[in-house]
Order: structure tokens, then C-alpha cells, then sequence
């Protein structure tokens, strides 16, 4: 019976992953061959899709691409450095502040970005940072600072305080102390938080929409909605697009897969 | 390490600061405004830029920073979005002005300013009128299949509400599905092109400020013509006259099921006349489109349409002056006229105006057009006598539940008198 | 006093200190948070009091009419069905298949690691992406109708469609429930398989009394990301069926909220439905939690 495991896994994740074959395998045929026949494979194939949406006349993947690299790693960089100095201040300082910030913080893991969209809005208005990539960054790091703060705190706690009063006996200054000494210390932590970020930050649509607006540029997961309207009459397009949208994170994913899975499961074990 | 991470933020901040796809404001002079357009499969990116720039080559000093909707279908509340947003931009193409002219937003045209408009008193909102008038469009026509026509023994189109029935029963006899509908994902407008045709046939003939009297109170959708024009709509899902599939499809993909003969009547605003003459370029579809209007219980042919589609002015632009010689220009310039009744079948309402030659299918769509009593294109009114903001989109859903076969005329109508009252109505 | 010169002057800079390092640590943290997702809520709450709209001439305060008039609408009580029901979904299927998944993947081989990857995939995906993919197929006149020989109105059908949209968020999250468990499947010492084997137990019985309890961790995981998930599910919703077909049949809470607060601008009612959100959100997290932490202390 041993090839009954493989056998069922393959069967399983095959049907699991028919969606995903059917973009990688229509996105190099011609539009009208997708519609007729969408599960046939690509043969030939074609560059047609690929390089159309790369040479859009309005720039709309190269512009999507470029906003979406600056607002995601500006927000993880800000997100981490933030985040991580929070959460020292949390972990190591026994102060009633110091709990309240922790439980306000956490309660903030939760709260679905609908809830506070309009309001934040407004107040992106009067800073005049709305529409601007700035602002959204900042929103950003507002909203996914609870989650920052919940993975560093679970680490820093680990680490022991000896070190860090060592240090300061050694004349460190507390920005020395936790720069040289503590953070190196943190490199899971910040594993986690920059990957589990950078891909929802990545693939956010209603921030970026709302709050970048059509002023402001669009990212690569705005462009791929706004190009359904222009292009459902050619599928091998669309597919084009979507693939190309895609392909960043994808790469990034596969690159660093035992992080990801190490950054998931590290905090499942310890709860 | 550290050194890397500041210097690499301390870049992308500089980055950041001017946003790729934004052009950068004004410099050396120029007056920026920005425009709001929407891509559609006859309105592509390509034909916006040329159009801009045959405005800015005559107006050097106007920069404009085109921006676009997200849909087509969505752009009007995509406007509002940015209203409430404070980003209204400086001119918008085909944006409804109610819902943003009532808080003084939009600029009011001069009556100087319409002179060369063969509509001039379109849409007014509170008497003025906010959206340049020069786009006649009957929403909708019947665009029909003739080779499917052919095959149920019909030769000519129905010219009473009884043929038409009649027709649909001899196709449906054939194995031939009568009307092509859509409204799936985004594209919920599509499920209603029955629904404003028989409204426009039924109710507006006979009462053409219809919607003026619901604004006032003094009528309302429960009101037994409403509900007897809902229920024909409900009767023919329930013939099975209209293919459910339909709710599936979004908007290009409705129009596609049509051309690839899924349905023998698809009802539509005139702007498909462009893709069916581009089709018929091509080389398909196999088969000859015809056009006739939804008929009428006693034969008066009657022509749902609206004109307006034209820019609507932020009245608080930075740069109104340039907004205002930008959009009247973009509006009026013959080349980009041309180039819209040839991608869109724009019936241009300016006066002097000459298409350029056109395919069959546009010039039928221009003679049922001239033919019949132009009344008002329910949902497509953007003036005084509009739907509340919001009660539109209502509209969709609701048509959506009577294709379904959820919901009848009366219950239909009884729903929309609902919302219209929680719109803020009477 | 002091020992030394050094520890008096240290001790003399201690105040400068500490406020520097409260100016530097603390205050951009909490700032950015309180002024993006405080501030937005008591604005919310502010704004849930009175019948701000965009067409609106002037705003006035009408306390907790908006509050009343919603639990009387029923197009809200519509959505918060619509919502629990696709919560619903999303809380038990991936879970429910995550567990398979993963006790079906758990062995060493580059096949299984390539598998387990093919998983995951969908999870770093955007939901854009994944929703125009899952359109493609699920038209009437689509793959899987075609494949299947069959006419069903998956995403047309106004009672079939949220549940459609379900499936696809489930799909979309299966990877990473998986993965979750797989790592509290590999902490499970083998230890404790063999002395259950030694003491009779077939497989099914080892994975109910040794494997089972021990994924309590991970339940908890998944359970919170999923109930999350649910909870503010837009961008599928939006692409797939903008909340149709028919009057809101696919509209949950979240996405209503930007429908009016966006769309019909009407901001205090769609401020009070945000209001009345995070209520709910709060109060199903946290029951969630305790039940799931008490799960987690007994075993």
C-alpha cells in the first residue's frame, strides 16, 4: 500500500492546483485559443501576453511595479525598526503604560481595515497626505504595528537582560544596547515580520485603491482590477498581467520558503 | 547593516515622494489639471492619450494628468470616492453630477458656453446644467441576430410589445436563447438593459417627468404602470426568454456571448454598434446585425436615450480657467469627436457636427434613433429628474433578482420605493 | 553615594536619557497608532452619531438613530447573515482540510516538500489574482461547468454564490492552515507514536488520542487568522460578485461599510454599521479565544 500516499497526494494537490496550471498554461496562448480550449496545454506557445503588458503605452505594470516595491519595503523597514523598538519597551519596562500599550495594541490585531477607512481618510486629508505614497506607508505602519509588536515582544522576551545590562555597564547608550546587542538576536523575529508584511502589504487592494486614489499611481494589485474592465475581450492579456503581477512574490516566496514557514509555525508552537 | 537600512530607506523616502505614474505639479508655467477618464474595450488607454494631446497641442499651457477609474461600470462611485476623499479631480468624462453638484462641487455651464450644443437644456440639476450635452446615446436598442432571426422564420424585427413576445416564443421553439443579458462581477448594470427599455416604452411614453413627480412625492414605483412594465420584465425570465448565464458574465464578456451567437436580441446602448461594425471589419461575427427599438404595446416607436456623457468642472479646480478651455475643447474638437463615434458610435448632439462614414450597423442605429420619441433612459438620467444617489445601483441588484426568478413587478417596484426612501427620498 | 565619578555622571543623565529613549522607542509606535487606528475609531464613533453624508448641507447630531435604524434594516440583518455564514466557511473548511492535508503531506522526499510548497502558493498570492482566476472558471459557460458536463450558476445564482466565494477564500487559505499544522505535526514526538503502536492502537485511534490533542496549538492559529480572514473579506467579494447577484447576497458587514461609506457616502450610517463591525469582531474573537485556550490548558 505504499504508493497509495504519493498516489492520493498527487491526485489532491493536482486538483488543488488546476487553477494555477490554468494561468500558467493560458497565459502563453493566443486570447482566442484560451476561451476555446482553456485546459489544453500551450502548444506553441507564445511571449505575446507577457511582453504586451510590458510595453502598455501607459506604463501600467512598470508604474505599478515601482509603487509597489516603495510602499511595501518602505512600510516593512519603518514596520520592523518600529515595531521592534515598541516592543523592547513593552517587554522590558514594568510600568502600567507599558501593559495598557501592550493590551491596546493586541486589541488592534484584530480590527478589520473597514472600520477605520473613512475616518483615516480625513485625517490623511488634513495632514495632506492623502493620495501620496507617504501616507499610505503611514497608514501602513499604524495598522500593522500590533502584529509587529506581538511577534518582537514574544522574542525579546527570550532574550536575557543580563546582556543588555552588560552592555550599558560597558557604556552603551540604550540605542547601542538594543541596536548592537539585542536586535542581531532578533533575526527570527525579524524573518517573520518582514516576510508575513511584505506579502500582505504586497497584495493589499482596498488601501491602495482608496487611499493612493488615481493620483497617487496605482500598485500592482490595483492595476491588475483596473485592467478587467479594458481587457475580458482578451483573456491572454488579462492572464499576462495577472502573471506578471504575480511573478515578484512568487519569487520572493520561493527564495525564502523555510522562513515563511519557520516565521508561521514559530509562533503556533509557542501560542 | 544598519548604514544599509537608513541609507536605503532614506532613498525610498525621496522616492516616495513623487509617486511613479504621477506626473509631477506644475513647473515652467504650466497649468496642471487633472482628468478623470474610464477604459472600456472601445475607449482604450490609447485612445484617451491621443485624444488629450490633441487639446494640449493647441494649449500648450495645459498640462493634464490623466487619471483613470478603476471601472468603467464603477466610475461614477469612484468620483464620490474621491469627493469623499477631498481628491475630486478637475474635469471627469461622463460622471453623473448629481451627488456631487448638490454641495456646490461642479461647475454650472454658461448659456455662452452651450451655445454650440444642439441640446443645450440636458440634464439640468436644480435648473443648471453641470455635463456638457454632446453625446446622444439610445440606451438601449434591440441589436438582434439576423441569421438566428432567419432560422426561427422571423424576416422583419417586432414593431408591438405582442410581436415581440411572439418572436421570442419561435426562437425559444428553435433551441435558440431570445436575449443575451449580463451583470456578473463589477458589471451589475448589465442585468438591467430589459428593465430600462420597457420603462422607457411603458411608463416614460406616457409620463415623461416621471421620476421629477417620484423626486416631488407624487408618484411612486408601486404605482400600477411601473409595476405592470417590472412585471413584463419578470414574465419573460419566467418564459425562460432570458438566459440566466448571463448573471456570470461581466460586461465584455456579455457582449462577447452575443457576438459569438449565444442569444438572438441583445438589448444595448448604442455604443455596440461600434464593436459590431469593428467586428464585421474583422471579419466576424458570421452573421448581419440589425437594430430596431423596444417596442410599445400600440406600435409608437419610442427611444430611451440620454445626451450629456460629456466632462463634468470641480468649481473648486486650482486651475478652473484652464479646467473649463480643457474640457469644452476636448468636448468640441473634431478630430477627438471622430475618433469617438468611430470607437464608441457617439451620436454627437453639436451643431455643425458631420460623422465621419460610418459601418451599417451605426447607421441603423442613427435612423431607429431619428425615427422615434427620445424619451428619458431610466437609471441613465443624471439631472433633476435622476435617481437618488445610491437608488441606481439598487436598480442592478434588483434586476439581478428578476432575471434569477427571485423576485416579481410588484415586489420589484415595492423594494425600490424602499430604498429610494432610505436614499434620503419620499 | 557613588563609587565612582563614571556611575555619578551616568546616574545625573538618567532623566535625559530616559526621555530620549521614550522619544525614540516608544513615541513613533504609538503615535502612528493612535493617530491611524485610535483616532479613526473614536472619529467612527463620533461620526456613528450623527447623519454626516457628502450631500448633505449641514450635519447634525442624532444619537443613536443610526444604531436603531440599522438593527431594523433588513439589509443589514441581511449582511450580518451573509457574514456569519461565509465566517462560517472559512473558520471550519480550510481548517477541517488543513488537518488532512497536512497528515497526507507529513513525510520526508522532495515529492512531499514540492507538494507542500504547490500549497502553499495561493496564500502569497493577491486575492485579485486568485478571484480572476476563479471567475474565469466558474462562469456559466466556464471550465468547471464544461469539465463537469453541467450548467450550474455558481457566481449567477443568487443562493449558490456565497457560498462559491467561500469555497474560493477556503481555497485560498488551505496552504497556510496546512502548513501550520504540519509543524505541530513534526512536533509531535515520535516517542509517543511507538509506545501507542506498542500498546495496540491502529492508526486511527493514535492520530485521535496522541496526534489530535497535541494540533491544539495550531487549532488556535488557524481559527484566529481564519475567524480575521472572514471577517474582513473585501477584495474576493468585490471582484467575484460586488456584492450580488440580487440585493446583497453576497454582502457582508465589512463590505457594506464601504459601500455606503464610500459609494452612497452616506458617512454616519456607514459609521455606526463600522462601529457596530468591531463590536462583533471583538466579542466573537474573544469567546473564540477563551474557548480555544481552555481547549488548549485541558489537553
Amino acid at each position: 500500500m505504499k504508493w497509495l500516499r504519493p498516489l492520493v497526494s498527487i491526485v489532491v494537490a493536482g486538483a488543488f492546483f488546476l487553477p494555477l496550471y490554468l494561468v500558467v498554461a493560458n497565459v502563453f496562448k493566443h486570447g482566442p485559443d484560451i476561451t476555446a480550449s482553456p485546459a489544453a496545454p500551450p502548444i506553441p506557445p507564445t511571449l505575446d501576453n507577457l511582453t504586451q503588458a510590458l510595453t502598455r503605452p501607459d506604463h501600467l505594470f512598470w508604474n505599478g511595479l515601482i509603487n509597489s516595491v516603495s510602499v511595501t519595503l518602505l512600510s516593512i523597514v519603518i514596520l520592523t525598526v518600529v515595531s521592534a523598538m515598541l516592543g523592547h519597551y513593552i517587554c522590558r519596562t514594568p510600568s502600567r503604560f507599558a501593559r495598557i500599550t501592550l493590551l491596546v495594541l493586541l486589541a488592534g490585531l484584530m480590527i478589520p481595515p473597514q472600520v477605520i477607512l473613512v475616518p483615516v481618510t480625513q485625517v490623511l486629508n488634513l495632514t495632506g497626505l492623502m493620495g501620496t505614497i507617504s501616507g499610505l506607508v503611514l497608514f501602513n505602519v499604524g495598522y500593522y504595528v500590533p502584529f509587529g509588536v506581538f511577534v518582537f515582544s514574544g522574542f525579546i522576551r527570550a532574550i536575557p537582560v543580563e546582556l543588555e545590562q552588560a552592555a550599558s555597564i560597558d557604556g552603551a547608550g540604550p540605542f547601542g544596547t538594543f541596536w548592537r546587542v539585542v536586535f542581531p538576536l532578533l533575526r527570527p523575529a525579524t524573518a517573520s515580520v518582514l516576510i508575513f508584511l511584505g506579502v500582505w502589504i504586497w497584495n493589499d487592494f482596498l488601501n491602495p485603491l482608496i487611499i493612493l486614489g488615481p493620483a497617487g499611481g496605482t500598485t500592482v494589485t490595483v492595476g491588475v482590477y483596473r485592467a478587467l474592465g479594458q481587457f475580458q475581450r482578451d483573456y491572454g492579456d488579462m492572464f499576462g498581467l495577472m502573471v506578471l503581477s504575480a511573478l515578484p512574490i512568487l519569487i520572493f516566496y520561493f527564495a525564502l520558503q523555510k522562513h515563511f514557514v519557520k516565521g508561521l509555525t514559530g509562533g503556533a508552537i509557542k501560542g | 547593516m544598519n548604514k544599509a537600512i537608513v541609507l536605503a530607506t532614506a532613498a525610498l523616502t525621496l522616492a516616495a515622494c513623487a509617486p511613479a505614474g504621477s506626473q509631477q505639479p506644475v513647473a515652467n508655467g504650466k497649468k496642471e489639471i487633472s482628468f478623470l477618464v474610464f477604459e472600456t474595450p472601445n475607449l482604450t488607454p490609447e485612445y484617451w492619450d491621443a485624444a488629450i494631446k490633441r487639446v494640449t497641442d493647441k494649449h500648450p499651457d495645459i498640462a493634464v494628468k490623466k487619471l483613470v477609474a478603476p471601472s468603467a461600470g464603477e466610475r461614477n462611485a469612484y468620483a464620490k470616492q474621491l469627493l469623499a476623499s477631498g481628491q475630486l479631480p478637475d474635469v471627469m468624462q461622463a460622471i453623473a453630477p448629481s451627488g456631487l453638484a448638490e454641495s456646490g462641487n461642479l461647475y454650472a455651464w454658461s448659456k455662452e458656453e452651450l451655445k454650440n450644443y444642439a441640446h443645450p437644456r440636458s440634464n439640468p440639476l436644480g435648473g443648471k446644467i453641470y455635463q456638457l450635452p454632446y453625446n446622444s446615446q439610445p440606451t438601449p436598442l434591440v441589436y438582434y441576430n439576423k441569421k438566428l432571426f432567419a432560422e426561427a422564420g422571423v424576416d422583419a424585427p417586432p414593431k408591438t410589445y405582442a410581436e415581440l413576445l411572439d418572436v421570442s416564443a419561435r426562437l425559444k421553439a428553435k433551441g435558440i436563447n431570445p436575449f443575451v443579458v449580463g451583470g456578473g462581477g463589477k458589471d451589475a448594470f448589465a442585468a438591467g438593459y430589459i428593465w430600462i427599455a420597457l420603462v422607457g416604452a411603458d411608463v416614460y411614453a406616457r409620463q415623461p417627468d416621471f421620476l421629477v413627480k417620484r423626486r416631488a412625492g407624487q408618484v411612486r414605483f408601486g404605482d400600477p404602470a411601473f409595476v405592470k412594465a417590472t412585471q413584463k420584465f419578470a414574465d419573460l425570465v419566467g418564459k425562460g426568454y432570458v438566459d440566466k448565464a448571463g448573471l456570470s458574465r461581466d460586461y465584455p464578456s456579455t457582449e462577447k456571448a452575443f457576438l459569438d451567437g449565444k442569444g438572438a436580441m441583445y438589448p444595448m446602448g448604442s455604443w455596440f454598434a461600434a464593436a459590431a461594425d469593428a467586428g464585421a471589419d474583422a471579419g466576424k461575427p458570421p452573421f448581419e446585425i440589425g437594430v430596431f427599438a423596444w417596442p410599445t404595446d400600440d406600435g409608437q416607436v419610442v427611444v430611451p436615450s440620454y445626451t450629456g456623457g460629456g466632462p463634468i468642472v470641480n468649481a473648486r479646480s486650482r486651475n478652473l480657467e484652464a479646467a473649463r478651455t480643457f474640457a469644452l475643447e476636448f468636448n468640441q474638437d473634431a478630430a477627438n469627436n471622430d475618433v469617438l463615434v468611430q470607437s464608441d458610435a457617439a451620436i454627437i448632439a453639436i451643431n455643425g457636427y458631420r460623422p465621419p462614414p460610418m459601418g451599417p450597423v451605426y447607421n441603423a442605429t442613427l435612423e431607429v434613433f431619428k425615427a422615434g420619441k427620445a424619451v428619458n433612459a431610466f437609471t441613465v438620467e443624471t439631472g433633476d429628474d435622476s435617481l437618488l444617489p445610491g437608488v441606481g445601483d439598487k436598480v442592478f441588484a434588483l434586476a439581478q433578482e428578476i432575471i434569477a426568478g427571485k423576485t416579481d413587478g410588484a415586489a420589484a417596484a415595492k423594494a425600490l420605493d424602499a430604498e429610494w426612501v432610505k436614499a434620503g427620498g419620499r | 553615594m557613588f563609587l565612582d565619578k563614571r556611575a555619578a555622571a551616568r546616574t545625573a543623565a538618567v532623566p535625559l536619557q530616559r526621555l530620549t529613549y521614550l522619544l525614540s522607542f516608544v513615541a513613533p509606535g504609538v503615535l502612528v497608532y493612535a493617530c491611524f487606528v485610535l483616532a479613526p475609531i473614536l472619529l467612527s464613533f463620533g461620526y456613528s452619531l450623527t447623519d454626516a453624508s457628502l450631500f448633505a448641507t449641514r450635519t447634525r447630531f442624532v444619537g443613536p438613530d443610526n444604531y436603531l435604524r440599522l438593527l431594523a434594516d433588513p439589509s443589514f440583518l441581511t449582511s450580518l447573515k451573509v457574514t456569519t455564514i461565509l465566517t462560517l466557511i472559512i473558520v471550519i473548511v480550510p481548517n477541517v482540510a488543513g488537518v488532512g492535508v497536512a497528515v497526507l503531506l507529513d513525510r520526508a522526499g522532495w515529492l512531499y516538500r514540492a507538494l507542500r510548497s504547490v500549497f502553499f502558493v495561493p496564500v502569497v498570492l493577491s486575492s485579485v489574482v486568485v478571484s480572476v482566476v476563479w471567475m474565469a472558471m466558474l462562469q456559466d459557460e466556464g471550465l468547471i461547468n464544461r469539465l463537469l458536463g453541467i450548467r450550474v450558476g455558481w457566481l449567477s445564482d443568487p443562493d449558490l454564490a456565497l457560498y462559491s466565494i467561500g469555497f474560493i477564500i477556503s481555497w485560498q487559505m488551505l496552504g497556510f492552515c496546512s502548513v501550520v499544522y504540519l509543524a505541530a505535526l513534526q512536533g509531535v514526538p515520535q516517542s509517543l507514536h511507538e509506545a501507542a503502536a506498542i500498546d495496540g492502537a491502529g492508526s486511527w485511534t493514535r492520530f485521535r488520542k496522541v496526534t489530535w490533542p497535541l494540533l491544539a496549538p495550531a487549532l488556535t492559529t488557524n481559527t484566529v487568522m481564519l475567524l480575521i480572514t472572514g471577517f474582513k473579506a473585501y477584495d474576493h467579494i468585490q471582484v467575484l460578485t460586488a456584492g450580488g447577484p440580487g440585493l446583497g447576497t453576497t454582502a457582508t458587514v465589512a463590505f457594506n461599510v464601504i459601500q455606503v461609506g464610500f459609494t452612497a457616502n452616506r458617512t454616519g450610517e456607514s459609521s455606526a454599521m463600522a462601529i457596530l463591525m468591531l463590536v462583533i469582531v471583538a466579542t466573537v474573537s474573544a469567546v473564540a479565544l477563551r474557548l480555544l485556550n481552555r481547549r488548549e490548558v485541558d489537553l
